[in-house]
């Protein structure tokens, strides 16, 4: 008999069928994956199961028996536990305050925090996530505040544990203990739901896969029967291209070319430290580097956003090391900013309105200052249904789309705007394999259009299947280049990390001064 | 001349400044901590206020006025919990006008009741729970009139107010109530979501810092004042909101930032009798509680860090 079943649940929001008779069962002891792409509906599922969300039909069983769940409360008190993609724990209090919140131990409204801290610690060690009961969690890495949220689950006594998109947040190191967690939870009874869009971590944990679309259950396999393509093909409903293959590069003149440019970032510290290159039409180049060694700033200075305190930048020979963003966009400099939600969009503004800013004072959508709906409209329309945007209409706000559908709104925006350069800052942060795949087309089809490229990426894999030329950036430095064929993912890593001997008397010699005069 | 502005009487009456300030403070900071901003306690507190003196001009026994004034508090905060936690409403506005309906409910039932605008009769007092003699020669007998002065001369309300700083202080750090309280007013989804139900407890809070805001009310009129006038508390409600802050949202914290406001206050009164010896005009002293609020909120005391969600509607989802 299941632990846990789900028989045709359907929710149904405003204008959209979030779950269609969705079924679903796990037995104990299984890790059932709940795999699809944004928006499919796994999430809203669980928060149903959860009681988080009230179904709009079927029921739910637990051991065989219906389970009325309508509070979080009650779900808990049927033995589910929920770890939520977006943490629920409060920053200023203990990790055991977290943990026995809503269950305090104690007498008469009394918590007793000695048997709180020996029960936290006692559970801890039972499954091996060991923790400082007394640390804060603001003062805990993401890995932790992670498992505290587990142990808080299985403090409430938890039997079967769902995990939402567990993994987005993780460091490689971080993903491999979770996973170990999650196998030593299930080798104690638990039974445990992943959610996930993630395809080779369903394969590396998952006993079952079950594959969402759309609202609805599409397929079901195990990860022996099956490999990434075919996961890919069941979660998109047709086949993807996981490497994209494209044609020999065609370099025209040169469109950008930056030479020995410095720039500071927010704390005043040199951040860009002489950095030299040119993209030509027709290329993609690269900039490859682990997150903060300086290509925030590099992107921000080329797009008119932050001021460079040195050298100079040429956009098909005009000056526009001083220009501004506005300048920036009309000499015709396109950017996917690497944060969609703080500089993308305006979340608030519908689609319409987010579609037309940067164009906002350009005719034909506006003349003497007076926007021109119609025209907007029209061409919002046109946007939506060349970029596949998801959306009943261009009126809806734009943090009602899914994070997929969201960044094809901000590439719509800005390759729709037809431009000369186009700066990529981690295009597919967040996305699934088909949006991916969609941004990826995109960039490929602005390269054979002729127009110069320049992409930021964390992603090894992107930047090996989409550049022509590869930088590698470490320390405010492209310490080396590479052609596409010379490079690979353990070469760039190398140099990413600092190997290579990469010169850095420079700042040694900066530092100096400030640390004597510390001493002084 | 500083012996006669540093005496027992100086000390003793920042403790009966403090009272009210406390009162109100400890009410904000119960409220903050469950993530609903309190600007009301100024009305609640006149509200508190008129109704204690109400209620002992009618019955004569000042022990009802101060459970009809928190009785008051309680009513009318209701309004504002209804409209910051049901109607999710800005809770800045309701604050604001509910301090204006205090204002002209006050206002208006004055006139209507006693016939008269400005001040009604003297009230039934409380006064002192101890009258001891501060006599006695020497040293010790000079300790003896400092003590007795200080701390032994106070109404009722004073003491119950350290009573309920201590016993607010340990509740919320010891306290089932007191951990959901200050969870709910960080993160209301991760107390939701642990099966606890946010919008009873930010309620409770509400009332609870309604109740304690009109104590201060009875504070004021019944021990203090021994009568109502419009628009007695002057500014007190806000006060104590900064008392709140600069006691970092904690009960003892918001007591000791009140001490130091009601000394303000003393400080004040003591110039402003001797203002003749000192040359200095007395709207300058009248200034001192207000400037030192300036002062603090300015962040002389360094950065404070609210509840994070203090201020937000909590929205359950679909």
């Amino acid at each position: 008999m299941p632990v846990l079943e789900l028989r045709e649940i359907t929710k149904v929001f405003p204008g959209v069928i979030a779950n269609e008779r969705v079924s679903l069962e796990l037995e104990k002891g299984e890790i059932v994956a709940l795999l699809g792409e944004n928006g499919a509906g796994k999430t809203t599922l669980m928060n149903v199961v959860y009681g988080l969300l009230s179904a709009d039909g079927g029921e739910i069983l637990m051991d065989g028996e219906p389970a009325k769940i309508k509070s979080p409360r009650q779900a808990i008190d049927h033995g589910i536990g929920m770890v939520h993609q977006h943490f629920m724990l409060v920053e200023p209090l203990t990790v055991t305050e977290n943990i026995v919140l809503g269950r305090e131990p104690g007498r008469l409204g009394v918590i007793d925090f000695k048997i709180a801290r020996e029960r936290v610690i006692e559970i801890s060690q039972r499954y091996g996530l060991k923790i400082d009961p007394d640390a804060r969690i603001e003062d805990l890495s993401v890995g932790m505040q992670q498992r505290v949220e587990i142990l808080k689950a299985l403090f409430q006594g938890a039997r079967v544990l769902i995990l939402d998109e567990p993994t987005a947040v993780l460091t490689p190191q971080e993903v491999r203990e979770l996973f170990g967690v999650v196998r030593s939870l299930v080798d104690e009874g638990l039974s445990v739901v992943f959610i996930t869009h993630k395809l080779e971590e369903v394969m590396a944990v998952a006993d079952r896969i079950v594959v969402m679309r759309d609202g609805r259950v599409v397929g079901e396999t195990r990860p022996e029967d099956t490999d990434e393509i075919g996961l890919a093909r069941m979660m998109v409903g047709r086949d993807v291209v996981l490497r994209v293959e494209k044609p020999v590069s065609t370099c025209g003149d040169t469109v950008l070319e930056v030479s020995d440019l410095h720039a500071d970032d927010e704390r005043g510290l040199e951040a860009v430290k002489g950095v030299s290159f040119s993209v030509c039409g027709g290329e993609v180049v690269a900039v490859a580097g682990v997150s903060g060694n300086g290509q925030t700033e590099l992107v921000d200075c080329i797009v008119g956003l932050r001021r460079p305190t040195g050298g100079t930048m040429h956009l098909k020979g005009k000056d526009i090391t001083h220009a501004s963003a506005r300048s920036s966009i009309e000499a015709g400099v396109s950017h996917i900013p690497e944060d969609r939600h703080r500089r993308g969009l305006v979340l608030e503004f519908d689609l319409a309105e987010n579609l037309i800013l940067g164009d906002h004072r350009t005719p034909p959508y506006s003349t003497r200052g007076l926007l021109h709906p119609k025209a907007v409209t029209t061409m919002a329309r046109k946007r939506i249904d060349d970029y596949d945007v998801r959306t009943p209409s261009e009126k809806v706000i734009a943090s009602n789309l899914s994070g997929g559908n969201q960044q094809k709104l901000v590439v719509a925006r800005e390759i729709g705007r037809d431009p000369e350069l186009l700066v990529a800052a981690q295009p597919t942060r967040g996305l699934d394999v088909g949006a991916i795949e969609f941004v990826h087309r995109q960039i490929l089809d602005e390269r054979a259009e002729g127009k110069a490229v320049l992409l930021v990426s964390l992603e090894l894999e992107e930047v090996l299947s989409l550049a022509d030329r590869i930088l590698v950036m470490y320390e405010g430095r492209i310490v080396r280049e590479f052609t596409a064929d010379e490079a690979d993912e353990e070469t760039l890593g190398y140099y990413m990390t600092g190997g290579g001997g990469v010169k850095l008397d420079d700042d040694a010699r900066q530092a100096g001064p400030i640390e004597s005069g510390g001493d002084a | 001349m500083l012996g006669d502005i540093i005496t027992p009487d100086l000390f003793a009456s920042a403790f009966r400044m403090a009272t009210p300030l406390a009162l109100a403070a400890i009410g904000g900071t119960i409220c903050e901590r469950s993530g609903v901003v309190n600007i009301a306690l100024e009305g609640i507190m006149l509200t508190g206020a008129f109704f204690g003196t109400a209620a002992v001009l009618a019955t004569g026994s000042p022990w009802f006025g101060v459970l009809m004034a928190m009785v008051a508090g309680v009513v009318i905060s209701a309004i504002h919990a209804f409209a910051s936690v049901n109607l999710k409403a800005d809770q800045v506005v309701s604050g604001t006008a509910i301090n204006l309906l205090a204002l002209g409910v006050t206002g208006f039932l004055m006139e209507r009741w006693y016939g008269h605008p400005g001040t009604t009769d003297p009230i039934k007092t409380l006064g002192p729970i101890l009258r001891l003699t501060a006599e006695g020669g020497g040293f010790l007998g000079e300790v003896w009139r400092w003590v007795n002065g200080i701390f032994l001369t106070h109404t009722p309300i004073v003491y119950i107010t350290v009573l309920i700083a201590i016993f607010a202080q340990w509740a919320i750090y010891n306290t089932r109530w007191g951990l959901r309280l200050r969870a709910m007013g960080e993160h209301p989804r991760a107390v939701d979501t642990v099966g606890v139900n946010v919008y009873r407890g930010r309620w409770v809070a509400v009332l609870m810092s309604g109740a304690l805001a009109g104590l201060a009310g009875a504070n004021l009129t019944i021990e203090q004042v021994g009568s109502f006038t419009e628009n007695m508390t002057n500014g007190r409600g806000f006060i104590a909101l900064a008392a709140n802050i600069f006691g970092r949202w904690t009960a003892l914290g918001s007591y000791g930032a009140s001490l130091l406001f009601g000394l303000a206050d003393g400080l004040q009164i003591k110039l402003q009798i001797l203002r003749d010896v000192i040359r200095i005009p007395p709207q300058f002293f009248l200034m001192l509680p207000y400037v030192l609020t300036v002062v603090v909120l300015a962040g002389v005391i360094g950065r404070a860090v609210a509840p994070a969600a203090v201020g937000e509607p909590y929205e359950k989802k679909g």
